[in-house]
């Protein structure tokens, strides 16, 4: 925030000088080109043959100087912005990052595989997003074999999504009753909460809708009673204030638009997880990851090369630190071993003591007497032989 | 908060850079005016000082000064506003960039504001991963589909592609034009590129056989780089004494029709430091970063110790998550030669549940070494008549067999 402030500051300023040196030489030059006429004039009335007057001469004189002076003064007016304006360049290498590639490597991506299946990864997601225009373009511009398959339940998905934006809710409705065994088996509410804002819609429409809404109400809600019988209760209170507006009862949070983006994520996390896709593009994710991974990554390496400990970092087997991407960026169970803090490979896996305490087998070996060995946890004797491999 | 200062520099650099260079013509236009001003004012003070003046002379003399004046109030007119609108391009993006700020640090927003902007950036980071790679097409459509047009820099790399397009058509004026434009620019950067054209333009004489033509290129051209290359320019102009077919090593490699290539190459790289962009795309770089910090190096399965394949999920693996991003075939293959996330405490999660084990989800472990979730092994052994299904292996165990794991 600061850094965009800081930047924002300098080119308010460039902005603002650079308007008053438009206006003032807008005015100034016309001041002259006015006065320059009058005299013209003047002069154009004389007689054929007249010759300048001294005072006309002087007159002549001082505009000339005037001239020359206004118009020196305009480029060197202009010439001081210079500074101005570098100080948004200062101001924008002071405050980001120019660098931010130190953290990886070039090579990695570079070679035509690689692109391609980049480009394969960005047009899936373009789908997915329901770009299906740029990713067409996309398919021709970069020459990869498109994937058809890939399309189709995207495409009817994004149909829904899009005119639920548009605060239809017909074709999501049509969709929810067509799976609606799948979604109970997920436990989704999905169904009843589409009932529901139609219910509401309905509702908003006034009064006299009102006989509409009940006998909806009637035909649809009678299948939730059981998972939803309280939200229904609401529902049903909404009608004791149709006539004086819902607006300001106490369920006028039930009016409030945020409903539809709250639907609209609930079809999309729903729908991705019945057709056993992912909720957020998985692109998306990464990028995401990365985005939130760069800066401390930038951070550490700097504070490597301050220590000049570089080496340490090869950027090979695994990055430095640690990154928090919250509970939304774990997909797979990690194991680091208490003793040796080291994450668990496949030639160092995790082993379970017959004390049930979990070490890898590194710090096993390690912990060995003989055939025999203290768990480092409880005072248990045991051999090494009785620990087993386990696999999260 | 720390991803805009580490990321967005190409983003606000760009459009200063741009800004800068208006500057300077304005500057240049502004002083070449002002002077023609000034030229003509002298000439009046001239014809006033030499006594006896005529106002007819005088007249037609004021006459251009008037149009002189308005020529520069134009020509000031129009380089301000040019000026004007590359700070307003500056300013745009600026607001852009505060959105994600105010969005995150006030939290009265909803969270799907955020993901919007989130959505935006990715969309950004591709336009401009496209416009590197040459799909221009792409990158407009894409642009003009998410309206963000103005928060990249497409203009630049439009015209880069001119020149990108005459250079593959082994032309070189374009691109001399271009070095022309940012003289002083690509002086402070030590460029060679003009260097380059220059040698080029003699290498396709001399493949021609226009022979003494390619001597006067040479007097021409080469006199203003004799300082710094007098060894290349040596080289070159052995040329002269060789056939095109010549098969001896560095003269060959002069003739080769590559070098078109390289130069298109070096132009991308010249362009990328003249606006002070980095060698790689933020899109790439932030796939790397991504991928690396999502990348475990679990989970071990007995498959794996025959398919070496150790990273999120092998086509094999009963561990593929669909959430993952690195589990996804295309991205999995990217991950590869990557370095895995660190993680020096152990984050487990229950395979069947997904959710993490801890105190209140004690990790359980089946006779054949897998690990779930006691809560997700209850429920099943309740609707299983106190069987368990390994869902990973599909053996069948009773539930009393499960036994408890520690995980410190």
């Amino acid at each position: 925030m600061d850094a965009c402030l800081a930047v924002e500051k300098e080119i308010d300023r460039v902005l603002s000088k650079f308007g008053d040196i438009n206006g003032n030489a807008g005015r100034i030059l016309s001041d002259l080109v006015s006065h320059i006429e009058r005299i013209k004039a003047e002069l154009e009335n004389a007689p054929e043959d007249h010759t300048l007057t001294n005072v006309q001469l002087d007159i002549l004189k001082q505009c000339m100087g005037k001239v020359k002076e206004t118009v020196s003064r305009l480029t060197t007016d202009h010439r001081d912005l210079h500074s101005t304006v570098s100080k948004v360049g200062k101001a924008i290498d002071r405050n980001f990052v120019a660098d931010f590639s130190a953290t990886s490597r070039e090579e990695v991506f570079a070679s035509p595989e690689k692109i391609n299946l980049i480009n394969k990864v960005i047009c899936q997601h373009l789908y997915r997003q329901g770009m299906q225009d740029v990713a067409d373009t996309l398919v021709t511009d970069a020459d990869i074999a498109p994937e058809i398959h890939n399309k189709e339940p995207f495409t009817e998905l994004n149909h829904i999504l899009d005119s639920l934006k548009n605060k239809d809710l017909e074709p999501a409705l049509a969709w929810a009753t067509a799976h609606r065994d799948a979604l109970e088996a997920q436990n989704s509410s999905l169904e009843f909460k589409l009932h529901r804002l139609k219910f509401i819609e309905l509702l908003k429409q006034g009064a006299s809708h009102q006989t509409d809404a009940i006998s909806y109400a009637r035909i649809h809600f009678r299948k939730f009673v059981l998972r939803h019988e309280k939200d229904i209760q609401t529902l049903m209170g909404m009608l004791l204030y149709v006539p004086n507006g819902i607006g300001s009862s106490p369920y006028s949070c039930l009016l409030d638009s945020e409903m539809w983006l709250e639907i609209y994520e609930l079809f999309t996390h729903d729908a991705c997880q019945l057709l056993g896709i992912s909720v957020n593009s998985p692109l998306g994710t990464c990028i995401n990851a990365g985005c939130a991974a760069i800066p401390a990554l930038l951070n550490i390496k700097q504070v490597m090369m301050q220590r000049q400990v570089t080496g340490i970092w090869n950027g090979k087997d695994e990055l430095p630190i640690e990154i928090d991407l919250g509970n939304e960026g774990r997909y797979h169970s990690m194991f680091a071993c208490p003793i040796l803090r080291q994450q668990s490979t496949q030639n160092n896996p995790p082993m379970r003591l017959i004390c049930g305490h979990v070490i890898s087998r590194d710090a096993l070996n390690k912990l060995c007497n003989g055939n025999k060995m203290k768990c480092p946890y409880c005072p248990i004797e045991q051999s090494p032989a009785d620990a087993r491999l386990i696999y999260f | 908060m720390a991803d805009l200062k580490s990321l967005e520099h190409p983003t606000l650099k760009v459009p200063y850079e741009i800004l800068n260079k208006k500057f300077r013509t304005a500057q240049k236009t502004l002083d070449r005016e002002a002077s023609h001003v000034q030229q003509a004012a002298r000439e009046i003070e001239e014809t006033i000082s030499s006594g006896n003046v005529k106002a007819k002379d005088i007249t037609s003399l004021l006459g251009g000064m008037v149009e002189k004046l308005q020529v520069l109030k134009r020509k000031a007119e129009e380089s301000i506003s040019e000026e004007l609108a590359a700070s307003n391009v500056c300013k745009r993006r600026l607001e852009h960039l505060k959105e994600r700020d105010t969005l995150t640090s006030t939290g009265t927003i909803s969270h799907g504001a955020a993901n919007q902007w989130k959505r935006k950036r990715l969309d950004r980071m591709m336009v401009e991963y496209f416009l590197r790679n040459g799909y221009y097409n792409a990158a407009i459509t894409l642009a003009e589909r998410s309206d963000i047009k103005d928060l990249t820099n497409i203009d630049i790399f439009l015209t880069s592609r001119e020149v990108e397009k005459s250079l593959a058509n082994h032309e070189t004026q374009k691109c001399l034009l271009w070095c022309h434009d940012n003289k002083s620019k690509l002086r402070k950067l030590k460029s060679n590129m003009e260097f380059n054209l220059r040698i080029q333009e003699f290498v396709e004489l001399i493949r021609t056989d226009n022979r003494m033509g390619a001597i006067k290129h040479a007097r021409k051209h080469f006199s203003s780089f004799e300082e710094e290359h007098l060894t290349t320019i040596q080289q070159v102009m052995a040329l002269l004494a060789f056939p095109v077919s010549t098969e001896i090593s560095p003269y060959k490699a002069l003739f080769d029709e590559s070098r078109w290539d390289t130069l298109i190459e070096e132009f991308r790289q010249e362009n990328y430091r003249l606006f002070q962009l980095a060698s790689q795309s933020v899109f790439t770089v932030a796939l790397q970063a991504g991928l690396s910090a999502l990348k475990t190096p679990y989970p071990l399965t007995p498959l794996i110790y025959i398919y070496i394949l150790c990273i999120c999920y092998s086509e094999n693996s009963e561990n593929r998550n669909p959430a993952c991003p690195v589990c996804q075939p295309c991205l999995n293959q990217l991950a590869e030669p990557l370095p895995f996330a660190h993680c020096s405490q152990s984050r487990l999660y229950c395979h069947i549940s997904g959710l993490p084990l801890n105190e209140n989800n004690l990790p359980m472990m089946l006779p054949n070494g897998y690990i779930y979730g006691e809560q997700a092994l209850e429920q099943m052994a309740k609707e299983n008549n106190g069987q368990i299904i390994c869902p990973k292996t599909k053996e069948i165990f009773p539930f009393k067999k499960v036994e408890k794991v520690y995980v410190m």
